[in-house]
């Protein structure tokens, strides 16, 4: 186990029991509101299916899409710039900036930036950058990544909040309350929306047909940021098109209720020109999106819209918290994504899950979540990437499990172990017995009792 | 007809009273139950790690084992859902053959024996937990998370068990953490995962928590023990088969 | 070769076999119920729903609520005697707009499964307004609710003019957060407040253009 892994990482975060609690109670409360939203829509298991649909439309036919909103889009005004991966997408955005002798900017929540890495690197280039998402400014504050990509500070207390804004923002110490708070980031953010020439957003979807595209948000800060700024940049995957501007009504019903059970979010913006005067900037990024595009068990991850709902649901994600998941979008679509970048650093991933399918059943998109985790640990370990030591105990155990007589003595050994030198498997060793007990050994085994009062009936 | 009884490995090696209880139940019901004495695993352990490919000696057992019956059953929704999605090889054919005849008993019992009468009694408390290969893969419940009409097969039977009373959860189908290799290589999750569904039981007033798969209740059973609590667990196959002496 | 001739040479190589588009759902049915449950939803997510006959009663209703001194900016299609359209610099500056109290604005429609409102830049003055005014009231005949989000686009694509909007937005409630504990706070950096003017009467399906 290295330091570094999901075991580890979860480990620590288990360390503080009431804390693990209290992340979990939040989560699921989460997930509690997402299906009483989704019970108030009559058909929406076959909005899934149809959402799904479209967006398998989308990939198969993901190059004629990309081309027509390219040329949709530059026909409304707006300039298309095309990233082969992260390094390239940030050095766009630098060359934007410096263009306009830029080097202060505003960024509402992206995802892709995040994997991009893009506010570490324009630090470094004399750019600074505030995030205007209300968790996203704590967790800048506080110097960490966020740990869930729809609600990125859930693993922040109130209390460590008002220390956050009392060390930064100059609140008064000790003040944990939430309105308090959040008046006092509108003051701190408001100064920055109207000083600053330049925004970025994400895209939640972008429109084939039209070239607009779409940004969704609770705050309204994307929106404070694009409509002040004379330049918006608008970092997109490439994966986030859909055909026609009708199929929005179809994903708007879908996301927010399963990303935080409210029935839409506040804003739900719709860029398709520049305002006179202003200069509006697509990046559309690859980063490996096409290269997984080509797997044929993983490429449905791809139809991905980044609601959360996965995570709120993962019993292993509110019991471990997302930087167990040391990536930056973590939880079960994470686990799925993430391995395509690089197997062996994210190799320990798709094995921080116990398969239980719940993760499927609530993707809007209805991406087999779990099945590619199953399938993913068959690559990983077939690429050479398991531990040794599991290698040799799982050929040892496939061993014994082919040859019943071996079996046989190996169990009944076993158990006589167990039950005459107990020392020898209770020990610390032995990880399950850390915190439970081992089943008692029973003196025969079903086997063995049949052979003794059935077999010869 | 002829029925192949599975024992999964751990069931055979730790809790022979599940497969006893099994093989009653089955007979009682009319079943003619053979349980081939060379059989070993499904091969889950392994390719649930990752080591799929190298269960091929496994999965030829089982299928020299299996090939003979109308039906296979098992008391584990894991080992059969297992079976159903990965078992390959063998004669052509022969693995297709298995994979559309295996049966976790619970579903055995509802869709192909269609029992609505049970000689059993079981008064007591008792605690469902929904264990998730057979719930969200054998389809033996309702998922909390679909929009769709509830059922389950296991509350079904164990409603028709005399005196028992089945007790509400606050989470009716939250993952127990077992998840096979898993309980020690994230031994803290999969720990802090049992504890929580054993809190859920206690707290509404279990005195047995049952399900239809034995290795989360091994799970659950050995967080129980350390806690030194009363609460006991039982296997759906005992209960469902168990009568006051 | 450049990234995009690379990325599309890539997807293009790995794009799967292709898969039909499916049908989108009908658009919900049921006039009736639609101005209710659009009221329903909007107080839920924290807006107010004031009905009135007329567009008149809007005004003498501000007028209670905003004292003298605050400014209040009202957008095209709604005429005010006081406050008014007094963004004359706005074309060139939406900065000289952050010290609007209160911002008047006329939707296009609403859509009762989610109490949003759909408003295009044409009815805005300037696209900063619905965002940076501390409060924002929307004006919504009642005949122009529609039932759900399918309907919704058909609606959109019925208002299109040949140019088509350069901006639009539902704005389903004041803007808020819960990003601390999952408190709910109404307030974010949008307005803290949204009323919705709900003007009776007309006859349902009677669409509303505007020149871009």
């Amino acid at each position: 186990m290295s330091e570094k892994d999901h075991a580890a990482l979860a480990k620590a975060f288990n360390e503080d029991e009431p804390r693990v609690d209290w992340h979990d109670q939040t989560l699921w409360w989460v997930r509690q509101k997402r299906d009483r939203a989704a019970r108030q829509v009559p058909d929406w298991e076959a909005l899934r299916d149809t959402a799904s649909a479209i967006k398998e439309n989308v990939l198969s036919r993901l190059s004629g899409y990309l081309e027509q909103f390219e040329a949709a889009a530059r026909e409304n005004g707006v300039q298309v710039h095309w990233a082969a991966d992260a390094a390239e997408h940030n050095a766009i955005v630098l060359s934007i900036l410096r263009g306009h002798g830029i080097d202060r900017m505003v960024k509402s929540k992206s995802m892709l930036t995040e994997e991009c890495g893009l506010n570490e690197f324009l630090q470094e280039s004399g750019v600074e950058v505030v995030d205007t998402d209300l968790g996203e400014r704590v967790v800048q504050l506080a110097g960490e990544p966020p740990s869930h990509i729809v609600l990125p500070c859930i693993h922040k207390k109130k209390e460590e909040i008002g220390e956050i804004f009392h060390e930064h923002l100059g609140t008064p110490a000790g003040n944990a309350d939430p309105q308090f708070l959040t008046h006092a980031a509108r003051l701190h953010l408001r100064e920055k929306f109207l000083t600053r020439r330049a925004a970025l957003t994400g895209v939640n979807f972008a429109v084939a047909e039209t070239g607009e595209f779409v940004v969704c948000t609770n705050e309204g800060n994307a929106d404070m940021g694009a409509h002040l700024a004379d330049v918006h940049i608008a970092s997109m995957g490439i994966e986030k098109l859909v055909p026609l501007r009708r199929h929005l009504g179809v994903f708007l019903r879908l996301l927010t209720r399963s990303a935080t059970g409210q029935p839409v979010t506040t804003y739900s913006s719709h860029f398709r020109r520049p305002r006179p005067g202003q200069e509006i900037h697509i990046v559309l990024v690859d980063n490996g999106r096409s290269v997984h595009l080509g797997r044929k068990d993983f490429r449905n991850s791809l139809k991905c819209i980044r609601c959360g709902a996965c995570f709120n649901t993962c019993p292993v994600y509110r019991r471990s918290g997302g930087h167990s998941y040391h990536t930056a979008v973590a939880g079960p679509i994470g686990s799925i994504l993430s391995p395509n970048l690089d197997r062996e650093k994210y190799g320990d991933l798709p094995f921080a899950s116990t398969l239980c399918g719940s993760c499927s059943n609530v993707c809007p998109v209805k991406i087999d979540i779990h099945v590619q985790l199953y399938k993913w640990r068959q690559e990983i370990v077939q690429a050479g990437h398991a531990p040794a030591g599991k290698k040799a105990a799982m050929q040892a155990m496939n061993w014994v499990l082919s040859k019943p007589g071996i079996y046989q003595t190996a169990g009944r050994t076993g158990r006589w172990v167990m039950a005459h030198v107990p020392s020898a498997v209770n020990n610390k060793f032995n990880l399950w017995s850390l915190h439970r007990d081992l089943p008692a050994p029973p003196r025969e085994s079903f086997g063995e009792w049949y052979r003794k009062n059935k077999a010869n009936q | 007809m002829k029925v192949g009884l599975f024992i999964p490995c751990y069931i055979d090696q730790f809790y022979p009273q599940v497969g006893i209880a099994t093989l009653g139940l089955l007979e009682k019901l009319g079943c003619e139950v053979t349980y081939p004495p060379q059989q070993t695993c499904c091969g889950q352990p392994m390719a649930n790690s990752g080591f799929e490919h190298i269960t091929r000696g496994c999965n030829d057992l089982f299928i020299r084992n299996f090939s003979s019956f109308d039906y296979v059953v098992a008391p584990s929704g894991s080992c059969v859902l297992h079976v159903k999605e990965h078992l390959h090889g063998g004669t052509a054919g022969a693995a297709a053959a298995i994979r559309a005849r295996i049966f976790e008993l619970v579903e055995f019992l509802t869709d192909v024996l269609q029992v609505d009468r049970l000689d059993a009694e079981f008064p007591h408390r008792v605690g469902l937990h929904q264990s998730c290969h057979g719930q969200r893969g054998l389809r033996l419940a309702q998922m909390s998370e679909l929009m769709a009409p509830p059922f389950s097969k296991p509350e079904r039977l164990l409603r028709l068990v005399r005196g028992l009373e089945l007790v509400p959860l606050d989470r009716a189908d939250e993952c127990c953490g077992f998840g096979g290799t898993f309980c020690v290589t994230e031994e803290a999750v999969s720990v802090k995962m049992g504890k929580d569904r054993v809190a859920d039981h206690v707290r509404h007033g279990a005195e047995f928590i049952t399900a239809a798969d034995m290795s989360c209740l091994m799970h659950l059973e050995g967080i129980l023990h350390r806690q030194q609590s009363p609460v006991k667990v039982r296997h759906i196959a005992e209960i469902l088969n168990h009568h006051l002496s | 070769m450049s990234s995009r001739e690379d990325i599309l040479a890539r997807v293009k190589a790995n794009q799967p076999a292709d898969r039909e588009l499916p049908d989108l759902p009908a658009p919900g049915a049921g006039m009736q119920e639609q101005a209710a449950q659009f009221s329903r939803l909007v107080e839920a997510i924290g807006g107010e729903v004031v009905r009135v006959e007329s567009c008149d009663r809007i005004e003498a209703i501000l007028q209670e609520r905003f004292s003298a001194g605050q400014r209040i900016v009202s957008g095209p299609e709604v005429q005010f005697g006081r406050g008014g359209r007094d963004i004359t610099a706005v074309d060139n500056d939406p900065h000289l707009l952050a010290d609007v109290d209160l911002a008047v604005l006329r939707a296009h429609f609403g859509v009762a499964e989610n109490g949003a409102c759909w408003i295009t830049e044409e009815l805005m003055e300037a696209r900063v307004l619905p965002f940076i005014a501390q409060h924002l009231a929307l004006v919504v005949d009642e005949k122009d609710i529609v039932p759900d989000m399918h309907a919704a686009y058909d609606r959109i694509a019925s208002l299109e003019t040949e140019k088509g909007y350069g901006f639009g937005t539902f704005i389903a409630g004041p803007s808020k957060t819960a990003d601390i504990e999952q408190s709910l706070v109404l307030g974010a950096h949008g307005p803290a407040s949204l009323t919705v003017f709900l003007v009776e009467g007309g006859k349902p399906g009677e669409g509303r253009t505007f020149n871009a």
